[in-house]
């Protein structure tokens, strides 16, 4: 440590955020401090939790930058290494980046900090945060699952992101491909409450891109969390960090398809870690990506057929009411009045697909009419909604 | 003294027109070929000389000037060695130049003078067709194609020089090889199952409307598309005089007579763009698109092409004809063909879903190697599967190739009347003319168009493959709806996770 004194000229440059003191009381209250702890070397958050969770940020940072770390803050000595790295960094840049960005950073101290990371078993010491400040009084049900997800899975994701937040709940969720994704469209959606998305890489770098629209969505009409510091590839390991935060905000976790080992099934075994209700939505025994959801359901975690059994366990709806509410659904009838409408050939086709899915070739063999008529009849039923297609198959829908 | 010779040579397709202009003169002895000669026609020198020799004819040791005229345009390949060599001994006055007036020279020279075969023999007796010309008698089935004065076929520069100077007549032409038997088309009914595209196979031959088969590995993509060419029709006689054209100018194996059955071409996807659309350094050579004009052009696994060379397709596509330019001008080639592809739905071939092993990005990589302009262009995009073995067993025993092929020439017929060959040239007017839409079939239209199914140019598209099916059905006017959801059926699209979809 008194070798790092040597080498350090004088801290001020350093300090300095910015030539005006306002905008320096800006950056602060930005959290630019926090921005430029999360980014120093093995800044475990472990480690930065024993420094931030009674301190101010700019205190721990006045400490890193004189190299006076007290030694209760880790068993090595970091002073040094920290030290080092804190002497390089330009703070003035990470304030313009958050501004940028319209990013904030919270530290337990700051009042924005959401409380359930705090007091979790492995807690968050520093979150950067897009959009609003997420509402902690308000029940929140993660929605996970696979990336590689079947069009069923996909649109189950999106009813129940949609019945959700019809309900108020907020929907948690990793913005991933699949049904992460999907939740967070039909949420969206919904526009009836606020979502909130956790990603593994820093705010501004988008993965996977391809979702690009979905994050900004989130950041508009919603909360975006990220542990990382601004700047980090999607590393694998953010990911298993980051699925602990979507437990420790959630009040219930819904599987919708998962295979038998993945992120999903680690989130979920985040939670029982956690005593988070786990919940899974049923799917086929032939489903590869239903594997995982079927062992959690014959482990015994209770079942998602409809939004209601999600605000049942939340104690949102009582059985009785979300019974009543599912007689008016009314899509059975719906579906009963279309069918009446159908002609021979396409009840026919229906009949065939009461065994299950079967490919469009498969179809026209059996039912033994020519392949236009096939095609048309399959084109008629799929735009009443009572067929659907997966890849080669199709299926009622 | 001087000798001009009348001979030709290739550009691109087209036969031209050469005087090899000879010229002996006392001075040093040497040779110089003159005219724009490539690196073969060059070397005419050397072959020529030892031809002469072996031939025990004199080599006049003279000062030898060939000129190539015209002067501007480049000549290639070594068709005009013969002539040279005729020349040279013309010129020499070892004969008289007045017995090579209004005659035509092709050939090439071995060093023991003999005279062999060129490539593109058919344009380029084409070009001289207005005299007598003298071939190779490997070449003479062809060049009796298109010669309007005869055909000399010879076999060495000796017996030439005989005829030539009077001692013995022309060789009596070798009667004609017993005609080769053409390999047997592959034929339908050795595929079971499949009856979505076996339709939609049925469909392209009728309405010429370009395939995509899109399907994992071993589901019978490559078969089915090596059945297309046994559905389509004899060619006509124009077509069957310009497809031998083609062939012989890119020096491919012709029959003994004119091509009369659609070529099909599969190139490999390792293909440079070159070698599909055709080019070279100097003048461009017909690549494979043209040699399968008329006929069917299969690129299977389609994913593996290089985007680059996917993109170059898309004018063909378009236009049915290839313009290639390079530094000594621009040619224009035929590639009328069908397009016929195959390709895995992604990498690993399980197709995004159930199964599949390959990354989304590895996924998105594989999808976006095909352009959207250019899968725009592909009518008909039809999944095809692994057949379901119990499937296989009790279905009813295959259509053969030859009873598509009747319905398809049907529809051909249909067609012609309406001034095209095929139902997918239908453009503009003459569509809206021949394709009208009855009401329900304008709101499938239209609602396929609000989901944004269809583009312009895709709406378009799935009014001729309505017609199509319309006329494979009962041939009447009006198209009804379900002519076009038939076709907008047909019409699906990979998305991102590779499962087809509609669009």
């Amino acid at each position: 440590m008194a070798e790092a004194q040597a080498q350090a000229p004088s801290p001020e440059p350093i300090l300095a955020v910015s030539a005006s003191p306002a905008a320096d009381l800006d950056a602060t209250a930005r959290g630019v401090h926090a921005a430029a702890l999360a980014a120093l070397p093995r800044a475990s958050s472990a480690r930065l939790h024993k420094l931030l969770k009674q301190q101010d940020p700019a205190e721990v940072w006045s400490q890193v930058v004189a190299g006076e770390l007290p030694r209760w803050a880790s068993s090595e000595d970091f002073a040094d290494l920290w030290y080092r790295h804190a002497r390089d960094c330009d703070l003035g840049a990470l304030a313009e980046q958050l501004e940028s960005l319209d990013a904030w950073v919270t530290t337990p101290v700051s009042p924005e900090h959401p409380p359930a990371l705090v007091d979790d078993i492995d807690p968050a010491p520093i979150l950067f945060r897009r959009g609003r400040v997420p509402d902690s009084g308000s029940p929140a049900v993660a929605i996970v699952g696979t990336r590689r997800c079947t069009p069923t899975g996909r649109s189950v994701a999106m009813e129940l992101g949609a019945g959700l937040a019809e309900a108020g709940v907020t929907v948690v969720s990793g913005l991933a491909l699949g049904i992460d994704g999907a939740a967070h469209r039909g949420a969206l959606a919904a526009a009836a409450a606020p979502v909130v998305g956790v990603v593994g890489s820093g705010l501004d770098r988008v993965y996977p891109y391809r979702n690009l629209d979905l994050w900004d969505e989130v950041t508009a009409s919603g909360t975006l969390l990220s542990e990382a510091p601004l700047g980090a590839e999607p590393e694998g390991w953010r990911f298993p960090a980051r699925n602990r935060l979507l437990v420790a905000l959630a009040d219930v976790v819904v599987v919708i398809e998962s295979k038998r080992a993945g992120g999903s099934m680690h989130t979920v075994e985040e939670a029982v870690r956690r005593d988070v209700v786990v919940m899974a939505v049923p799917g086929s025994v032939r489903n590869p990506a239903a594997e995982g959801t079927n062992l959690l359901l014959s482990e015994g975690c209770p079942p998602v057929c409809s939004t209601d059994d999600v605000l049942v366990a939340l104690d949102l709806a009582t059985a009785g009411t979300a019974a009543k509410d599912a007689g008016k659904a009314e899509s059975p009838q719906a579906n009963r009045v279309a069918q009446n409408s159908l002609n021979p050939l396409q009840k026919r086709l229906l009949q065939l697909l009461d065994d299950g899915p079967v490919s469009l070739d498969a179809l026209v063999l059996r039912a033994a009419s020519p392949v236009p008529e096939v095609l048309v009849a399959a084109e008629a039923l799929e735009r009443c909604g009572l067929l659907a297609r997966d890849g080669s198959l199709v299926m009622r829908a | 003294m001087l000798a001009t010779i009348r001979s030709a040579t290739l550009v691109g397709v087209w036969g031209h027109q050469v005087s090899v202009e000879v010229h002996v003169a006392d001075g040093l002895p040497g040779f110089t070929v003159v005219g724009l000669p490539d690196a073969s026609c060059r070397e005419a020198r050397d072959r020529v000389r030892a031809a002469i020799i072996s031939s025990k004819l004199k080599w006049p040791p003279k000062r030898i000037t060939v000129n190539l005229a015209p002067n501007d345009m480049p000549k290639s390949g070594a068709g005009l060695d013969l002539a040279v060599a005729v020349g040279v001994l013309a010129a020499d006055q070892q004969l008289a130049p007045e017995t090579l007036k209004n005659m035509g020279v092709l050939g090439q020279l071995g060093l023991d003078g003999s005279v062999r075969p060129v490539p593109g023999a058919l344009p380029l007796v084409d070009a001289i067709g207005d005299s007598p010309v003298v071939v190779a008698a490997r070449d003479r089935c062809v060049a009796e194609l298109v010669a309007r004065e005869g055909v000399r076929p010879i076999n060495n520069l000796k017996e030439m020089f005989k005829a030539l100077s009077g001692t013995a007549p022309w060789p009596e032409p070798p009667p004609p090889p017993p005609p080769r038997r053409a390999d047997p088309e592959p034929d339908l009914c050795d595929i079971s199952g499949q009856p979505l595209a076996r339709w939609a196979l049925e469909v392209a031959a009728a309405g010429g409307h370009h395939l995509l088969f899109v399907g994992p590995p071993g589901a019978g993509k490559t078969m089915l598309a090596r059945r297309m060419v046994g559905l389509l029709p004899d060619l006509t006689p124009q077509e069957s005089l310009e497809v031998t054209r083609v062939h012989s100018a890119a020096g491919l194996v012709l029959p003994d007579g004119l091509i009369t059955r659609p070529p099909f071409r599969a190139p490999h996807h390792s293909s440079s763009m070159a070698a599909l659309v055709g080019g070279g350094t100097h003048m461009a050579r017909p690549g494979e698109v043209s040699a399968a004009t008329s006929g069917v052009l299969f690129l299977d696994e389609l994913g593996e092409f290089a985007p680059s060379v996917l993109d170059a397709l898309r004018q063909p596509l378009e236009e049915g004809k290839i313009r290639v330019a390079r530094s000594q001008g621009m040619i224009e080639h035929p590639a009328r063909f069908l397009l016929v592809a195959a390709m895995n739905p992604c990498p690993c071939g399980a197709g995004g879903t159930v199964g599949c092993r390959c990354a989304p990005a590895a996924l998105a990589r594989y999808q976006r190697r095909l352009s959207g302009p250019f899968v725009d262009r592909l009518d008909l995009v039809v999944r095809v599967d692994r057949p379901d073995p119990a499937d296989l067993l009790d279905s009813r025993p295959s259509v053969s190739s030859a009873e598509v092929a009747q319905r398809v020439a049907e529809v051909r017929t249909l067609t012609r009347k309406r001034g095209v060959a095929r139902n997918a040239d239908l453009h503009g007017s003459a569509l809206d003319q021949h394709a009208p839409l009855d009401a329900e079939a304008t709101k499938v239209l239209r609602t396929a168009l609000d989901e944004g199914r269809l583009s312009a140019r895709g709406l378009r598209r799935v009014q001729t493959v309505a017609r199509t099916i319309r006329d494979l059905d009962d041939g009447g006017l009006e198209l009804r709806a379900q002519d076009l959801l038939a076709a907008l059926s047909l019409r699906m699209r990979l998305d991102s996770t590779g499962s087809l979809i509609h669009g």
